[in-house]
Parts: structure tokens; sequence; C-alpha cells
């Protein structure tokens, strides 16, 4: 007859590996790296005040900046977009008083985003504060 | 006497590797704490604009809103129906925003489209408190 034996269990210690822990954290940081995309837009600022509606006619002295489709004029003159950050650099908005900094921008319907955003890229770049015109309905 | 030459026992050194786990995970906590993530959609058809003007942006932005080529608004990702929704989205943001560095709020806004569209939105940003980060491209 065979003669069972009772196995004794054998006693494990109950550590947990730890030595491919620092092989996973560094494979983790590496997944990380590679996925993590930084991204660093360009962009222009622009704080335009959140004005009231008024009909106060502006200061003679306020610029105005119109753009109808492409074209862009200054105070009703046509201007290019070269002569506008010429105009605006010469009239030294950063050494005038906040008050006094503003540009007012008018645009017709229709004007492409394009031309709306380099206007309003020339009139923060020389310092100036951006008043958007709202038509009449 | 004649001395007999003792060999030089060559000695391992071990090199501490027991404390790489945790310089490792606390190099990842570090990455997770310090990273963004990042709540602009990437796959939004937008051309952008160009200006000789624009810079790499400094501050960091609470929000931002995107206009694709067919006209539709998106407030940190998510679409929403109208500038009143992104001036109430930008306006919660900004409740206890005290400094003008927490105020910025980014837009970026197809080149093509035409003022009716996006000039809301602009002024939903601008009437809410917000500070414009237009996004455009470096280019004459």
């Amino acid at each position: 007859m065979k003669k069972r034996y009772s196995r004794e269990k054998k006693h494990r210690s109950g550590e947990i590996p730890t030595g491919s822990f620092s092989d996973i954290a560094f494979l983790l940081i590496i997944y990380f790296l590679v996925a993590t995309t930084l991204v660093k837009v360009k962009t222009i600022t622009a704080d335009l005040p959140a004005g009231e509606k008024t009909s106060q006619p502006q200061s003679d002295k306020t610029p105005i900046v119109n753009l109808r489709g492409a074209e862009v004029f200054l105070n009703d003159k046509k201007v290019t977009m070269d002569a506008l950050n010429e105009r605006l650099a010469a009239l030294e908005l950063a050494a005038q008083d906040p008050s006094k900094r503003v540009v007012m921008l008018e645009s017709a319907r229709g004007t492409p985003y394009e031309n709306y955003f380099q206007a309003l890229a020339a009139i923060s770049a020389h310092d100036g504060v951006v008043a958007i015109v709202e038509e009449d309905e | 006497m004649k001395r007999i030459p003792q060999r030089k026992k060559r000695r391992t050194v071990p090199v501490p590797i027991a404390s790489m786990g945790d310089i490792a995970f606390l190099l990842i906590i570090f990455f997770l704490v310090c990273s963004e993530v990042t709540k602009d959609r990437s796959d939004l058809q937008v051309t952008l604009p160009f200006s000789e003007h624009v810079e790499k942006i400094q501050a960091s932005v609470v929000a931002r809103v995107a206009m694709d080529e067919s006209g539709e608004i998106y407030f940190d990702g998510v679409r929403v129906d109208g500038a009143k929704d992104v001036e109430w989205g930008v306006r919660a943001l900004l409740t206890n925003t005290v400094a003008d560095d927490q105020r910025h709020v980014q837009f970026k806004c197809d080149a093509a489209l035409p003022k009716e569209t996006f000039e809301p939105v602009l002024k939903a940003i601008a009437e809410a408190g917000g500070i414009i980060e237009a996004v455009g491209e470096k280019g004459e």
C-alpha cells in the first residue's frame, strides 16, 4: 500500500518582488515623454475693453481703422497693412495716457478674419487699446 | 627571505539601485503634476491667419475657444451653440479671478471666416472679461 505523505506547505516569504519596479517606472516615464506634445502656440494679445454702447461721438483725435473687405483705411484714408503699422508706430501710443491709446476698429460685413487679425495685431503691437465699433441694426 | 606577492583581491563595487524605483516614481509624479492636459481639439479644420506680430504665448490660458471653417464654435473642445455660451463659460471661469494673468483666453479662428461669424465671439470673450490671445502664424 502506498503511503501517502502529507505534503507540507512550503513557507514562502511574503516579500513582494520589487526588483523590476524601477524598470517599470522608467518605462512609464519614457512613455509619458514620448506621448507628450509640447504645444506653444503663437498669438497676439488683445485686451478688448468690455465697453457699453454709446452714441456719443468720439474725440476727433481717436484713430479709426476701417476694414472694408481686403482694403484698410486709417482715418478714411486708404493704406496698406505696412503703412498702417508705420502710422500706428508714429502715434507712439505706448507713451500716451491709457485713455488716449484707444484705436477704433470698424469692419464691413464680410471682412475675412485674416484682415481683421492683421489689423488687431498691428494695433496691439503698438500698444493700442482696440475698441470695436458696432454697426447699428 | 622571499616575499610571496599577495594577489590583490578584486572587490565588486555594488551600485546602490535600491532607491532607483523611488526616484523614477517621483519623476513620474513630477511630470504628472506639472503637465497640463490640453482641452483643445487638434482635429479641427482651421487655417490660421498670418501676421508679423505674433509671438509665442507666455501666459497660461484659462479657456480655449475655437471656430472651424464652417463657423462651428468650440469651447474647451466642446461644441457650443453660440457666442452667448462662450460668454457664460468664460464668465464662469473668471468668477474668482483677480489677477490679469489669469484672464487670458485663447481664440483660434479660421482665416476665411467673415466678420459676422467671428466678431460676436470676440465680443463675448471681451464682455466676459477675458484677454484675447488670438492664435496665428508668423508671416507677412
